[in-house]
């Protein structure tokens, strides 16, 4: 086990020129189970492979443990990666695909075959040894891809979106089975996702990816609670964080050092001192519905979607879109204008650059 | 229920035309005899008339004489007239022949047809010119039917096949109808068969009969009793009746009758005739019914037409009840057609045409055609030449592995994308798309011994020449390296595609377990390349054994066969040595090898992978 460290890890490809990753350094400590998380194209899965040793950084170093392996091959690593697509070998049986890696390193056959039958238990693949890859569910081969990592003890091991080909029920299932694998092996896992539920729920930490940078590094609640920008705002929480675009005015609110902001509608005392242009962040269970003039202001209904547990109440607060998380089933015509509130403790500036004011 | 009439009518019309096939057929047997009988007599007038004094032409007088005695032959059976110019003899009274017939018989010097009776040109005592002509009558219509034809069931079988035809072309035919139709409609056809087979027999036994006869009164007239001068003497006027017939000394007593016996492995009809006291010769001929195969062919096919009919017909009834279906039936068969019919006339005919040919001796330039069976896979099996060749296109064959391999390494090479890869895979294919010949001419002056650029190298590192292409030891591998040349583009495009549709993921995968470049080559890209490789292993295999081009463009099979592979041979046979029969079957050989290595191929190598 080990841990694995970025630094200023810089990816361009040469046919566009563009840069996947730029100077992306993280350090993920022996044990962690780290999420890499991000809209597609983000530059995550370039990352994974950066640190399997399929690509070659452009620049920045790659350690695992104590060792610079920027330039070493993919073998020398001892990293284990489950695909995408699982990429499990069609010509060879189950057995065959697990103990491929372990013949690989010329382990003694007595050896590959203890560990091949100890992966097997783990996983509950001890019938489907005999098959080939085709003869499988994708729920099957998913285990078969994890056998394959298993089996080889790694220091690290790596996912690429390793659950998005599985329907929603078995995508459950299989998160759960590879956080205990997790807490079995106590073993170093980069999981590479653009599904912020996953993210939330396995990831120790979380590493928000856009656009190549980092944009965030930190537990789910920090991530959710504290974004470090408007991206990561947005992006984590389903739906994700309302931003209203507002200019704040401290004038009539120096008395409590604070400040009013205007933003559509709305107007918001807020606990800053800030003047000109500023963005509000504020979560949609944040928002509740009241009276017309009781709150901080009026909106719109636009359109409301029953959920059952709760209501998503689209709203128009002066142009400016509001989505507000009700409790329980909410009635209310669309078109019709009510009084909006806001949780004063949980506000979130950005600064007209996106970046966290407090 | 007028619909159905039209049905029974079309589908009970058809029954009838194997019969109508076989009426004609017999009607020309009928006019082929009578052509022969008439040549054989003209050749005995020619033999037995005197030549007036001082002239080639026949003495008047005899000619008369000859004439009418033969007409009236006891046993000879045919309506005769013997024309001197233009006049009839034997029957005064008959009309005489127009200026233009005559004309016309000078010309041709063949037997004409005319008025009924097949007119064969009488010639002069030196052959030289037109004299006269001999008439023989066609006989009536009745003679095309025998009523041996498979022991009288023809009328009763397509009586039945009619009746039956109500039956099966009814829109609630059950199938035991359907089927028994088609067993009685075949057996219309061979009927059919049967009668044209027997007549083309009588026909045959008629002529050797006549001829008989012609032969006795030639013996009776001729000073000589020696056999074998008799025969000579005689023999034109059995050759003069075509098909192989001829006149030889020998036979007895045991031979009045005619016979078939094979002679040298040829079907033969053979009557003896006796000239003397003990003294007998053998006339024999071609039987007429060895060559009738043809029309076993045509009245099957045409028994086979009145079941199409009526299976057609229910199909279109069925589908008339369910219009959209038989819109798409036709809109399919219309899309297939042009394949079909070229895959027919290019493919399928050819293959059966080459079976019919393996079965006969067939050569361009002679006319007799007989069935030999199997005699000529015999010859083609005991013949030095062909396991030479046969040796040698196994040996060339192994050019096809080394292909491959340098193709797939070269595959290897070039998958990346950049110029120089591109004008590199340019490069190599350009020799698969470069005319054969042309690349052979090249090669030819590569090889040459005096000027080529290979010995040019090879006298610059101060070695001694080698005539590549002239000696017996380097002659294949050199056509070899030509075909290894020629083919490495194309398989290495093969390989490319084979290549382009292995998944990266998979390589990924084996480089995160640790497998090296060899290692991941062999346990994961060549096992994922195994589809591919074996369409170029067989593909390569089947064109290997069918080369011929090279070989012919850049040795012609030689120096001391040692280039002779199996096409040549074939190519050799049929238009070297006009054994067109041999040739198809060694083609019909060299097509079951294929077909078993093939076979074999599949079976070894074949299980498909699926990618997952």
């Amino acid at each position: 086990m080990a841990s694995v460290t970025l630094r200023q890890l810089t990816k361009t490809f040469d046919s566009t020129g563009h840069p996947a990753l730029r100077d992306v350094s993280l350090t993920v400590p022996d044990g962690e189970f780290l999420v890499v998380l991000g809209p597609s194209g983000c530059g995550k899965t370039t990352a994974l492979r950066c640190i399997a040793g399929l690509e070659e950084p452009t620049a920045g170093e790659i350690l695992i443990g104590d060792r610079v392996v920027t330039h070493d091959a993919p073998a020398a690593r001892d990293v284990a990666m489950v695909f995408q697509n699982y990429a499990l070998y069609p010509h060879l049986t189950v057995r065959q695909n697990i103990a491929f890696a372990l013949e690989m390193r010329r382990l003694p056959a007595r050896e590959i075959l203890r560990r091949v039958a100890e992966a097997s238990d783990r996983l509950g693949l001890g019938e489907l040894l005999e098959r080939r890859p085709a003869q499988l569910s994708s729920g099957q081969r998913q285990r078969v891809a994890l056998g394959r990592a298993i089996v080889r003890e790694p220091q690290v091991f790596l996912f690429d979106e390793p659950l998005s080909n599985l329907d929603a029920k078995l995508r459950t299932e299989m998160r759960a089975e590879l956080l205990k694998l997790h807490r079995q092996l106590r073993a170093t896992m980069i999981y590479v996702t653009h599904d912020q539920v996953e993210a939330m729920t396995m990831g120790q930490r979380i590493a928000v990816l856009h656009e190549g940078r980092l944009r965030q590094l930190g537990t789910p609640g920090d991530v959710y609670e504290r974004p470090a920008d408007e991206f990561v705002a947005r992006f984590i929480g389903s739906p994700g964080m309302n931003i209203l675009l507002g200019v704040a005015d401290s004038g009539r609110g120096k008395r409590t050092g604070g400040a009013v902001l205007r933003c559509g509608s709305l107007t918001v005392p807020i606990a800053l001192a800030y003047e000109g242009e500023l963005h509000l962040g504020v979560r949609p269970e944040h928002v509740t519905v009241c009276g017309l003039g009781e709150g901080v202001g009026d909106a719109e209904v636009r359109v409301v979607e029953p959920l059952g547990s709760e209501t998503l109440v689209h709203l128009d607060a002066g142009g400016q879109p509001v989505v507000a998380r009700v409790p329980g089933l909410f009635e209310v015509p669309d078109g019709q204008r009510i009084g909006l509130r806001v949780d004063a403790k949980r506000l979130h500036f950005f600064d007209a650059s996106g970046a966290r004011v407090a | 229920m007028r619909r159905w009439g039209v049905a029974v009518g079309a589908v009970a019309g058809t029954a009838l035309l194997p019969l109508l096939a076989s009426g004609w057929a017999g009607a020309r047997a009928e006019r082929a005899l009578a052509a022969r009988i008439a040549g054989t007599t003209a050749a005995y007038i020619a033999l037995v008339t005197p030549a007036a004094s001082g002239s080639a032409d026949y003495d008047l007088p005899h000619l008369l004489v000859e004439a009418g005695a033969l007409a009236r032959l006891p046993g000879w059976t045919s309506r005769l007239e013997v024309y001197r110019g233009t006049a009839p003899l034997v029957r005064a009274t008959a009309g005489s022949l127009s200026a233009a017939t005559m004309a016309a018989l000078r010309q041709q010097s063949g037997v004409l047809w005319w008025n009924g009776a097949a007119l064969a040109p009488l010639q002069d005592k030196g052959a030289r010119d037109v004299v006269g002509a001999v008439a023989v009558a066609g006989r009536p219509g009745g003679e095309v039917w025998r009523r041996g034809a498979l022991g009288g069931i023809a009328v009763p079988a397509l009586i039945l096949a009619i009746v039956l035809a109500f039956g099966a072309t009814h829109p609630a035919a059950r199938r035991p109808v359907i089927r028994a139709h088609g067993a009685v409609a075949l057996l219309v056809g061979v009927a059919a068969y049967a009668n044209v087979r027997a007549v083309a027999r009588d026909n045959t036994d008629h002529w050797l009969e006549q001829t008989r006869l012609l032969v006795q009164e030639a013996t009776a007239r001729l000073p000589t009793t020696d056999v074998t001068q008799l025969a000579t003497t005689i023999r034109p006027v059995a050759r003069a009746g075509g098909e192989g017939a001829d006149l030889r000394p020998g036979g007895d007593s045991a031979a009045v009758r005619v016979r078939r016996v094979r002679f040298a492995g040829e079907p033969e009809a053979v009557v003896a005739i006796r000239v003397g006291w003990g003294r007998w010769l053998a006339l024999r001929t071609l039987p007429g019914e060895t060559t009738t195969g043809g029309w076993l062919w045509l009245c099957l096919a045409l028994a086979g037409l009145s079941p199409a009919v009526a299976a057609l017909l229910g199909w279109v009834e069925r589908s008339r009840a369910r219009p959209r279906r038989l819109r798409e039936t036709l809109t399919a068969w219309g899309f297939l057609a042009p394949a079909a019919a070229h895959l027919a006339v290019f493919s399928f005919a050819p293959i059966l045409f080459a079976l019919y040919l393996s079965v006969h001796r067939w050569s361009l330039g002679e006319s007799a055609k007989p069935f030999v069976g199997l005699e000529n896979f015999g010859r083609v099996l005991r013949d030095p030449l062909v396991w030479i060749s046969l040796r040698n296109t196994v040996l060339f064959t192994v050019q096809v592995p080394i292909t491959m391999a340098i193709a797939l390494g070269l595959a290897l090479l070039l998958r990346r994308h950049s110029l120089i890869t591109r004008i590199a895979r340019t490069a190599f294919f350009l020799p698969y798309v470069a005319s054969v010949v042309a690349i052979a001419l090249v090669w030819q002056w590569m090889y040459h011994a005096d000027f080529g650029a290979l010995n040019w190298a090879l006298s610059a590192l101060g070695l001694a020449p080698v005539d590549w292409l002239g000696n017996p030891r380097t002659a294949l591998a050199a056509v070899m390296v030509v075909s290894i040349w020629t083919q490495v583009g194309y398989q290495m495009v093969v390989f490319l595609a084979g290549l382009q549709g292995i998944p990266d993921a998979y390589l990924d995968a084996a480089r995160v377990d640790g497998a090296n470049a060899w290692r991941r080559f062999w346990r994961v890209t060549f096992p994922l390349l195994k589809p591919v490789t074996l369409f170029v292993l067989v593909t390569g295999i089947i064109g290997s054994f069918q080369v011929f081009t090279t070989v012919y463009v850049l040795t012609g099979g030689g120096p001391l066969h040692a280039t002779d592979v199996l096409a040549y041979r074939i190519y050799q046979s049929a238009w070297g040595l006009s054994q067109f029969g041999s040739a198809s079957a060694l083609s019909l050989l060299l097509f079951a090898i294929l077909f078993w290595v093939t076979w074999t191929q599949f079976k070894l190598l074949g299980k498909r992978v699926e990618y997952a």
